[in-house]
């Protein structure tokens, strides 16, 4: 079982999840813009379009603005959901010596490696019981929640618990980075790692590593894909629009009431 | 389309119960329609008001502005909702056996 | 009022209506064939429609931004649960998560009760765009209602009242079916009310051929909104313009954007287009109509059968104009009454239209007071989208979606005294908040802004 969860279906998961992406997008793309429907006020400039983007994509602007309880769990959680997903390359890729390169001993960065993993983890836990607690208590967000929203946060609990454990007790149920790498490097180089390898021994590593993986699979046919989602319907409602110019055509209002324009016939302006 | 009895001759209303044909409106009309609007007695303003819609609408086939009919009638707006509870569209309107006014109204 | 499983909804255009825009109505039987033929059409189509129906991860922002949930609080009145009507039909026919996991992800089969529900809740949308400007995606929950309304349109299944405006406007060139020599009657009725009031000599030419403005008013300003003609025809004869209004096209409105994008909406733009090249004219001025200036400002382009060459502004953008370059003498004084100003969405979200307001009624009254959120943030009147339905219940209704306007206008204090003006710049705002600052007493009139701009003009 290991071996498939290792060994056979990350192939069988990049697959889905490639071409599943590459459908939905496809799809997307098959459509089109039909009318301008952009959002005023409009911006007058594409740095100006891409700072309403960006403003969204980094602090959740609109979120911010007219949700900020949401704001508060749904920012947090991507945030560490992020570094989390960034601390897994460089922490597995550098073995936790990235900080290395910040000038820090390697000692001290297999430290800050573990502390901030840790921190991340606990955080996007926290965030998304938050997430998950809101969907339970508050009548308008039950109301739009159905049994899909519930699992997709169910199915990320179960990642980030088992992530969680891995880290908190690093030597008895954890892993450490190398054995990792090396078996990422295999998996990248389409060869097989040998049967007695650290990573199929690690029950709670091939348990995360198969949640990770359903995850991946049902990413492109479900509501995760409101990451690519995002930037396609910014591109539609966020655009530049320019006013045409105002004055109206042959009027000089001076003249006109110079001429005494609307006044009763014998009563005009000097 | 629903047809009701009034004054021995049957005339069609729409589901708004307007009447579809004001050519086949009548005195006897008015009074059917007074019921329906909450207006307990047919006095000689509420003629004047019917009177003045049917002779415009008879020109233009269409009801005038209703600073018109206050105007022309010398009853204030607040006078003519008085007159007819459901307002000047609504209430005038259809006891005059003029078509539900239509559009942002 | 009809009532389907205990929905509410207006009363449905009958057959020979519906026959007069141009639609045979479906039969039963054939409704839910017919309208996934569409929906898989329109799903092509557009983008901004699919991304509503792929993208929205239900975090629910958007309830507590519509003001047709927070007045009912019924669920289906929250944007994503709106969608979720459409999308639940989405994810079963056109999405494999959809027919191979159903009821898990939420996918339901179209059945012609669920087609009753489109109608009941597409029919109680504003269309205010205010959930799109507060998804953090940007979803825009009024191309869903867009596009179930198109669908809705097609299967014969539209109110009476959108069924009627678009017939009227084929018959008689406007939504309220005023034949010309009405609209001339009307026109010059206003002459001799503004000779009477004002002292000035304003004559509103109709079909003037070469003359250099084409100016569209609002249909409803010939019947409800004296002062809005008045005030259009006054500032135009002030600033001494060669201007006219043309009777083929005397509407600022287009209920086919409302309701059928397609014929209905193109038809105006026609109409529109003809009369500008038959009357030779240079510049076309939109009147106050939120929905109608949407339609022409963001969709001729895209709408229009041949070169569009004249520049289409809005009233506003030229009276702001006019004032901040202080061409205008005004006397706010002539207004001398607490004055709020509602933002209509249309203007605010989707035509980049609010500091224009601001400079044009800040001149023209003493006392202005911003009511709170306003501009692109403002709260719909609860009209918008034309549902000014009047049966009791669809009425009800109305009553609860100006339930957040009344709180936003009371809060501003300017009917403390019964004497509050509330400047709103759209004929279906107008329709609405007329009965609705009576129903739940605000102490306001309700004014159109060219009404208050065309009061504070001093001639001489």
């Amino acid at each position: 079982m290991s071996y498939f969860i290792l060994q056979i279906l990350p192939y069988l998961t990049m697959v889905i999840f490639t071409f599943g992406l590459l459908y939905r997008l496809g799809r997307w793309a098959g459509s089109r813009i039909v009318h301008n429907i952009t959002l005023s006020p409009f911006p007058q400039s594409n740095t100006q379009a891409l700072g309403i983007l960006g403003a969204e994509l980094i602090f959740f602007r609109s979120l911010f603005n007219f949700d900020r309880p949401l704001w508060i769990g749904a920012w947090l959680m991507h945030i560490a959901l992020f570094s989390v997903i960034g601390g897994h390359v460089v922490g597995i890729y550098f073995l936790g010596r990235q900080f290395v390169y910040l000038g820090m001993s390697a000692s001290l960065s297999e430290n800050m490696s573990a502390v901030l993993g840790t921190s991340m983890g606990l955080l996007m836990l926290a965030g998304l019981l938050y997430l998950l607690i809101r969907r339970f208590t508050i009548a308008k967000v039950k109301e739009v929640t159905g049994p899909s929203d519930y699992l997709h946060l169910v199915l990320l609990l179960t990642i980030v618990v088992i992530g969680n454990i891995m880290r908190l007790w690093e030597h008895d149920l954890g892993i450490s980075y190398a054995p990792v790498k090396d078996y990422v490097t295999h998996l990248v180089m389409l060869q097989p790692v040998p049967m007695n390898h650290e990573v199929l021994t690690k029950p709670l590593f091939v348990l995360h590593l198969l949640f990770v993986q359903i995850l991946l699979m049902i990413f492109p046919f479900s509501k995760l894909m409101h990451v690519f989602g995002m930037f396609a319907e910014r591109w539609i409602i966020n655009r530049v629009y320019k006013e045409p110019a105002p004055g109206l055509p042959n009027v000089d209002v001076a003249a006109a009431r110079a001429a005494g324009a609307g006044l009763p016939s014998g009563d005009g302006a000097a | 389309m629903p047809f009701v009895n009034i004054g021995g001759k049957e005339v069609e209303l729409d589901e708004d119960g307007f009447m579809v044909d004001p050519e086949a409106w009548t005195e006897d009309c008015a009074k059917y329609f007074s019921e329906g609007e909450g207006i307990p007695e047919m006095t000689e303003d509420h003629w004047k008001v019917i009177f003045y819609l049917r002779d415009y609408y008879k020109q233009f086939q269409i009801a005038p502005m209703i600073r018109k009919l206050c105007k022309e009638t010398g009853c204030s707006l607040k006078y003519i909702y008085e007159l007819f509870p459901t307002g000047p569209a609504k209430g005038s309107c259809k006891l005059a056996g003029l078509p539900k006014p239509t559009g942002c109204v | 009022m009809p009532e389907v499983n205990g929905l509410k909804m207006p009363a449905k255009a009958s057959e020979k209506e519906m026959k007069n825009i141009h639609i045979d109505p479906v039969p039963d039987d054939q409704k839910v064939e017919v309208a996934l033929q569409h929906l898989d059409e329109m799903r092509k189509k557009f983008r901004s429609f699919v991304m509503a129906m792929e993208s929205c991860v239900k975090c629910g922002a958007c309830a507590e931004n519509c003001h047709t949930y927070l007045g009912t609080k019924d669920p289906n009145n929250i944007p994503t649960n709106r969608a979720e009507l459409i999308r639940k039909i989405y994810k079963r026919y056109f999405t494999l998560e959809g027919r191979w996991f159903g009821k898990l992800v939420g996918a339901e089969d179209l059945t012609l009760d669920v087609l009753e529900q489109w109608y009941s809740y597409f029919y109680q949308c504003n269309e205010c765009r205010r959930c799109a400007m507060s998804c953090p995606f940007g979803i825009d929950t009024c191309e869903v209602t867009f596009v179930g309304r198109q669908i809705l349109h097609w299967l014969g299944m539209v109110p009476k009242l959108h069924a009627n405006v678009g017939a009227a406007m084929e018959k008689a060139g406007n939504h309220t079916g005023l034949p010309k020599p009405s609209l001339i009657d009307t026109l010059e009725f206003l002459s001799e009310e503004i000779q009477e009031e004002f002292g000035v000599e304003v004559n509103f030419p109709v079909d003037k051929p070469d003359s250099d403005i084409l100016y569209i008013p609002s249909s409803a300003d010939f019947l409800l909104n004296p002062y809005t003609l008045m005030g259009a025809g006054m500032f135009f004869t002030y600033i001494g313009a060669n201007w006219t209004i043309p009777s083929t096209v005397a509407e600022a409105g287009n209920f086919g954007l409302l309701f059928d994008q397609r014929f209905t909406q193109r038809h105006n733009v026609t109409r529109l287009l003809d009369a500008s090249q038959k009357l030779g004219i240079k510049k076309i001025v939109w009147g106050e109509c939120g929905h109608g200036w949407r339609a022409a400002k963001m969709y001729i382009p895209t709408l229009a059968d041949r070169p569009v060459k004249w520049p289409i502004v809005h009233l506003h953008d030229e009276t702001s104009y006019y004032v901040n370059t202080n061409q205008l003498k005004l006397d706010p004084g002539k207004n001398n009454h607490p004055t709020t100003l509602h933002d209509p969405c249309n203007y605010g979200r989707a035509c980049g239209m609010t500091k224009q307001l601001r400079d044009v009624l800040s001149a023209c009254v003493t006392d202005f007071r911003e009511m709170t959120p306003n501009q692109e943030k403002n709260f719909c009147c609860g009209g918008g989208s034309a549902i000014l339905f009047d049966d009791p219940e669809m009425y009800d209704l109305r009553i609860k979606f100006s339930a957040k306007k009344a709180e936003q206008v009371r809060a501003t204090g300017v009917g403390a005294n019964g004497d509050g003006y509330l400047c709103a710049p759209c004929s279906i705002c107008k329709a609405q908040l007329y009965p609705m600052v009576e129903e739940h007493k605000l102490g306001v009139e309700v004014k159109g802004l060219i009404d208050l701009l065309g009061k504070a003009l001093v001639w001489k």
